[in-house]
């Protein structure tokens, strides 16, 4: 490993403004010595595009609405047109249900925290598995 | 207790909430609760694409008037309590499009009794806005909604605006804050209407109150005591009312959603039930009990008949209700309310020094508050001062068995379809003589009701009134702690 900061975006895909999560997550990922662009709001187009200019190792989308397979899935599809998704390691935190986590997994994403996950774990995960 | 209330979290479409609330309707239910979706909570029409996902998520799309037809089908409005939970972007255009379609089916809207939550905290600081326009303008359309329907007498029977500690509480303050920022965003109100020429007794008897029942069983009774305690000084010693029913706090209870957790999810049962226990030796006027599944998803429908029927076995089968009270007296309890109530007459002063509530959000103080707070009950919580089984005492996996709850992914097509059907059948010229007398009132400041129901009467829709907003008055980006 590269003696670079591990760098996380942290977005919120689509208008539902349900943030606390992702405001708590960031703060840890922030403690934990990382560095974070908080991304907000953003679009599909927003976030492949903040992902590519901000060199960041992980992709976090935080999703409450329920819309978790759509956004998730506009996302790779994205990354992948512009062939760049193996650069990112891709995490989901919100309100999904556990019955979701193996198909998002299938689609490509790392791993899932839904409600009661410590962000301890979140950033034990990140730091073990970021591919560098 | 007077009414129960259950939070109509059902979605897919109006038609399908609609079918829910008759079911409940036919069980006793009173009130019904329609929590929009994230597009019609933040004025963005369906065909939009940044939101085009979330069509009926979480909540019901409610993007226009023929929406509000399709919602109420067959249920008598006149008979029944509906709480529209919509926030001050959004209560005109949507408020009035209820209103349009009462008086459309034949009804008085003098008679009729509802609840409009048009929380500014809850849209800011429970929630971040998404392309709103700027705080001192939600302020002033809180205030212009209260003032058409109750000041003016409008609609004298309905309750204008509910200040919604419950959803900040979610976020993660404590008991003093949740009642700190209710009654500091209350003043700001209530000083608003004075400076428009209103007495407080002309109006201050419709506004309501949202709180949480939260963990801590005692703290929680002495809160409900202590706000008691706060109003009345408030009314009559600072606003000085001289209608003694405006001395009397009411206000409606939530059990805590934020206690509820995602494994052993029926373990969320037996929480609710202490809760709701909570609230009504509080004294709470009406209630509602979160569904056993609300950390998962939208509630099935057994999950939210078991949560009603929670409260009626406190409500039929225990008796608690033939004592008003009936922790008065308690050494414990009444010292407790004491030290409650003076921390929150602390804290309300910490937020006044900070300015009136929308200069609170506009300067970041209150999104620093929240920020603190939150973060220190996560710290609670990983560090296990805080305990909830299943989740840090005695973990377990999440279950993956319990029945969730699924939105139609067909939503969006459903709600375009509507909206063009709409848009082909309304004089379009006519509404843009409509949209330009509300651009208008915009710039003059003046109040937007009268002319946001002429609008959504001649079929604008909530995207279209709120485009106006966005086009005088500009949007906001909160100032976001982290």
């Amino acid at each position: 490993m590269s003696g670079k900061k591990i760098r996380v975006l942290m977005s919120k895909p689509g208008i539902d403004g349900h943030w606390r999560g992702g405001i708590v997550v960031s703060r840890a990922i922030r403690d934990a010595g990382m560095e974070l662009i908080f991304g907000g709001f953003q679009n599909v187009e927003q976030i492949v595009e903040s992902a590519i200019q901000e060199d960041v190792d992980v992709i976090g989308l935080s999703i409450h609405s329920g819309a978790h397979f759509a956004y998730t899935q506009q996302v790779i599809d994205l990354l992948k047109e512009r062939g760049v998704l193996d650069n990112f390691m891709i995490l989901v935190g919100g309100i999904v249900p556990a019955q979701d986590f193996s198909k998002l997994k299938e689609m490509g994403v790392a791993n899932i925290y839904g409600p009661g996950s410590m962000t301890s774990d979140i950033v034990e995960f990140i730091k073990t598995n970021v591919k560098k | 207790m007077e009414k129960v209330f259950q939070f109509r979290n059902t979605s897919i479409s109006p038609e399908e909430t609609n079918k829910r609330w008759k079911f409940l309707y036919e069980n006793g239910e009173t009130g019904f609760s329609a929590a929009v979706d994230a597009l019609t909570f933040n004025g963005i029409d369906p065909t939009n694409k940044d939101g085009a996902a979330e069509v009926g998520t979480s909540g019901v799309p409610l993007y226009c008037i023929d929406s509000l037809f399709a919602l109420t089908e067959d249920i008598p409005i006149d008979k029944i309590s509906v709480a529209l939970v919509v926030e001050p972007f959004t209560s005109a255009p949507v408020c009035s499009m209820y209103f349009n379609m009462a008086q459309m089916r034949g009804y008085d809207i003098k008679q009729l009794m509802g609840t409009t939550q048009n929380d500014i905290l809850t849209m800011t600081v429970g929630y971040i806005p998404y392309k709103n326009s700027p705080p001192n303008h939600i302020l002033r359309l809180a205030c212009d909604f209260i003032e058409w329907t109750v000041a003016m007498k409008n609609v004298p029977k309905w309750h204008p605006i509910n200040f919604t500690g419950y959803n900040y509480r979610e976020g993660g303050i404590d008991a003093v804050q949740e009642l700190g920022f209710v009654f500091a965003s209350a003043c700001s109100h209530i000083d608003n209407l004075i400076e428009r020429g209103w007495k407080a007794d002309e109006f201050v008897g419709r506004l309501a109150f949202h709180l949480s029942a939260h963990k801590d069983f005692f703290e929680e009774i002495a809160k409900f005591r202590a706000a008691r305690r706060i109003w009345y000084k408030l009314m009559n010693d600072k606003y000085e009312v001289k209608d003694p029913r405006n001395l009397g706090f009411r206000f409606h209870v939530q059990t805590a959603g934020s206690s509820l957790t995602a494994q052993s999810p029926k373990i969320n049962i037996v929480r609710t039930a202490i809760q709701a226990l909570e609230a009504n030796l509080g004294g709470c006027q009406s209630l509602h009990t979160n569904s056993y599944d609300e950390a998962i998803c939208l509630p099935s429908e057994e999950a939210v008949l078991v949560a009603l029927r929670t409260q009626q076995v406190i409500s039929d089968e225990t008796k608690i209700h033939n004592t008003i009270d009936p922790f008065a007296g308690s050494y414990f309890i009444e010292w407790l309310t004491d030290e409650v109530e003076d921390r929150v007459w602390k804290y309300i002063d910490k937020i006044q020094k900070a300015g009136t509530i929308d200069k609170t959000l506009s300067s970041g103080f209150l999104y620093k508050e929240m920020r603190d707070a939150f973060h220190k009950r996560r710290m609670r919580l990983e560090s296990g001062d805080e305990i909830m089984l299943g989740v840090n005492k005695y973990p377990v996996s999440y279950d993956t068995v319990t029945d969730v709850f699924r939105t139609n992914e067909e939503a969006i097509n459903i709600e375009i379809r509507r909206i063009e059907k709409l848009k082909a059948r309304r004089d379009n010229a006519k509404l843009e003589k409509i949209l330009d007398k509300l651009r208008n009132v915009c710039e003059k400041e003046e109040n937007v009701m009268p002319v946001v129901m002429e609008a959504t009467k001649e079929g604008a829709t909530v995207g279209e009134v709120c485009n106006i907003y966005r086009e005088i008055w500009g949007t906001w980006d909160p100032p976001l702690a982290i």
